[in-house]
């Protein structure tokens, strides 16, 4: 009895302190599309339901205003936006899909994991033609699965090198146009500068994915091949990797890339401690205010030429059943908010850059500076997100990384990763 | 004197009744969710956290196949053993201090709570920035001091890093241990030490025979809860490290953070936390089942 006594109280303990120190996420079997759609009343408000994610400290206030304006411009819907931060979105937008009350629409980098569930309406049924025509037709095909597009993008942001132009200017070498021609600077940098780390890379959980996809599109690889299929362990690829390892260990890089975020490199080059580093446009604010002397440019590859690698989010809808009169509201709030004015308003307040060409005119227009930056983003390469496998392949390159920063070898370990995720 | 009264259906049930408050507010905060995470583990789970149906082991049989877990279960364990140890000894010495009379002992028991009280992640962070290779405190302090002419690289190996965030745990670790060694200390009667003093003990004997005996179940409570805490501690390696490089800083709780986040592998996430329950389950068996045992005695 004392034992049964004991055994007792010890499960009690040890599940009370063990949910002191977790969450976790409760899950159902009912998905949120089978939950029955409800019918306004006639003269009762129609009620959009959106999640948006927080990009900085104005948005929340941004959604208020854009809430207050669109309800006095359309009085029959009532839209309810719920502004969340990044470190939380993933776990509210589960927990809720889980529970049976998905939002109607949702901000957020990826889909492909939704719409392998079935949750996700396609744009075309509540996106309108007039409002689809303005994107960028490069980023709606970053949301096709199967020849239907199931989200659209709300903003991106491209990467280019910045560099320091005082440092340049001491070492007396100018901005590296080819992969040699960035060895030869950096080295350069290291013998005039000795207290200044002349590359900036980040091979940390938090972004390791942009290294790869750096250097292996610079190296003509990538994460999948022509026919979009993964080939991770490219020679192209191999090679790619072994030349940003080699970076490090010939110590021009910062000192501890497996750690060091781009938002400590991004630091460092604001304190004028790292020459260059590839980073996305929202660095000329910091760099700016810091009183640094920089510039930017395409990143360079390995035969000359540049490459450019951008960062995309979208909206999507969630198949929650509606009606044919939550389904035009839902339409309202999305040509609302890609309308040219308060859009590109938007843009430019969170610093990115925009998904449509009107707004990327009006951009321009507004900052002669982002000018560059749109033609960049233009053409650039994006993550293979709407891949199912995306999430395993993201983990998956910053471990191979990381491993062959502690001297593993890189072709064993691309093999290793490609055989995981292509079987 | 004061009559006994009657035995009534009623005064069986009471005591039942005045807990029935806490056993409701654990069975929906705690053992609900808890429900739900091992229900998950025998799940298949979609990434985006639908349960797909039962998947009997396949989850553990996943976690325990994979080439990483034995690596985070052995940090998970050197991590757990070297942070609850080391606090522990620390703090009972610590203990023993402030259980001294001294001018400011007030005050150098108000400065041993400040860790304690400060949340971890702000602890982490700073201790983060003080061993910063490019910035941080510990190297400008050096270099002020004329000691160092370059900054060093503190966190070299993957295993610098980890024992930098050791270290953190046991600095946030120790005043728990420290207070429950010193509400024990002071319990002490002062006449076992007249006593031991008048048969001619000297300082060790008097704490390897009364202090130490005392002191050992208010010691006993603090390593069990301390194991729990620190085994599921979370905040001090996600902040320093993040478990890279390669998760060879991850202790189980990072790593299942991660297969739950990062990866979108809730099932084999839940898989991992059931794992760490059974094996924190067995460490408080134990501990019980002795407690029990010495209370029969």
């Amino acid at each position: 009895m004392k034992k049964i006594l004991a055994l007792l109280l010890a499960l009690t303990m040890v599940f009370a302190l063990c949910a002191c120190g977790s969450s976790s996420a409760p899950a159902a079997e009912a998905p949120a599309a089978e939950a029955p759609a409800a019918e306004a009343p006639a003269g009762e408000k129609v009620t959009v339901t959106m999640i948006a994610a927080q990009y900085g400290p104005k948005t929340g206030d941004w959604w208020v205003d854009f809430e207050k304006k669109f309800e006095a411009a359309n009085d029959g819907i009532d839209l309810v936006v719920d502004c969340v931060s990044w470190n939380d979105i993933y776990t509210v937008v589960n927990t809720r899909i889980a529970n049976g009350q998905a939002p109607d629409l949702l901000n957020i980098d990826v889909f492909a994991d939704y719409q392998a569930d079935g949750l996700l309406l396609p744009a075309e049924d509540w996106c309108s033609p007039e409002t689809y025509a303005k994107f960028y037709p490069a980023f709606l095909d970053q949301s096709v699965v199967d020849g239907v597009c199931w989200a659209v993008p709300d903003l991106a942001s491209a990467r280019a090198i910045y560099y320091n132009k005082d440092i340049l200017e001491q070492a007396g070498v100018s901005v590296p146009t080819t992969l040699d021609e960035l060895v030869t600077v950096c080295q350069a940098i290291k013998e005039k500068c000795p207290d200044i780390y002349p590359w900036g890379i980040d091979m940390t959980t938090d972004e390791g994915q942009a290294a790869f996809a750096y250097y292996t599109w610079s190296y003509g690889g990538g994460f999948v091949d022509a026919d979009d299929n993964w080939a991770l362990n490219s020679a192209e690829n191999v090679e790619a990797i072994k030349f940003a390892i080699g970076l490090v260990n010939d110590k021009l890089t910062n000192s501890d890339p497996a750690n060091n975020t781009r938002y400590d490199l991004q630091d460092l080059f604001c304190a004028g401690k790292l020459a260059m580093m590839i980073a996305p446009n929202a660095l000329s604010q910091q760099a700016g205010d810091a009183g640094i002397n920089y510039g930017f440019a395409p990143i360079p590859t390995v035969a000359g030429g540049s490459v450019s690698a951008g960062v995309m989010d979208r909206i999507m809808c969630f198949d929650n059943g509606q009606s044919a009169e939550q389904m035009a509201a839902i339409t309202a709030v999305v040509d609302a908010f890609y309308d040219d004015e308060p859009y590109s308003e938007w843009v430019l307040m969170e610093g990115f850059l925009p998904a449509t060409s009107a707004g990327g005119e009006a951009c321009a227009a507004a900052d002669p500076a982002m000018a560059t930056w749109i033609d960049i983003v233009g053409s650039a390469k994006f993550y293979p997100t709407a891949k199912a496998e995306w999430a395993d392949v993201k983990q998956g390159v910053i471990d191979v990384e990381q491993q062959a920063l502690l001297g593993g070898d890189v072709q064993e370990l691309l093999d290793a990763l490609q055989a995981e995720i292509a079987g | 004197m004061k009559q006994k009264k009657p035995y009534t259906h009623l005064n069986k049930t009471e005591p039942y009744l005045w807990i029935l408050p806490s056993i409701i507010l654990m069975a929906i905060f705690i053992i609900v969710p808890i429900g739900f995470v091992f229900r998950m583990a025998f799940s298949q789970v979609t990434k985006a956290g639908l349960i797909k149906g039962f998947c009997g082991f396949n989850n553990f049989a996943k976690v325990l196949s994979g080439a990483k877990f034995g690596m985070v279960l052995k940090n998970t364990i050197v991590w757990t053993i070297l942070v609850v140890g080391l606090s522990t000894v620390l703090g009972f010495i610590l203990a023993l201090i402030l259980n001294n009379e001294f001018k400011g002992r007030k005050i150098a028991r108000a400065i041993v709570v400040f860790p304690w009280a400060t949340t971890l992640v702000i602890q982490a962070s700073v201790w983060k920035f003080i061993i910063n290779t490019d910035y941080g405190a510990l190297n400008t302090l050096l270099k002020t001091l004329g000691i160092i002419q370059q900054n060093v690289n503190w966190t070299p190996t993957p295993e610098a890093f980890f024992a930098w965030e050791i270290a953190c745990g046991i600095f946030v670790t120790i005043p728990f241990v420290c207070f429950t060694a010193l509400s024990g200390l002071q319990s002490i009667d002062a006449s076992y030490y007249e006593a031991a003093t008048v048969d001619g003990a000297n300082y060790w004997n008097k704490l390897f025979k009364i202090t130490l005996p005392l002191v050992k179940p208010s010691l006993t409570v603090a390593t069990v809860l301390n194991i729990i805490y620190v085994f599921n501690s979370f905040p001090i390696v996600w902040t320093i490290t993040k478990g890279d490089p390669a998760s060879r800083t991850d202790t189980l709780v990072t790593y299942l953070y991660k297969l739950a986040f990062y990866n979108g592998k809730q099932g084999e996430a839940a898989a991992v936390s059931v794992i760490g329950f059974l094996i924190l389950l067995v460490c408080a068996s134990v501990y019980m089942v002795s407690t029990l045992k010495k209370g029969d005695e």
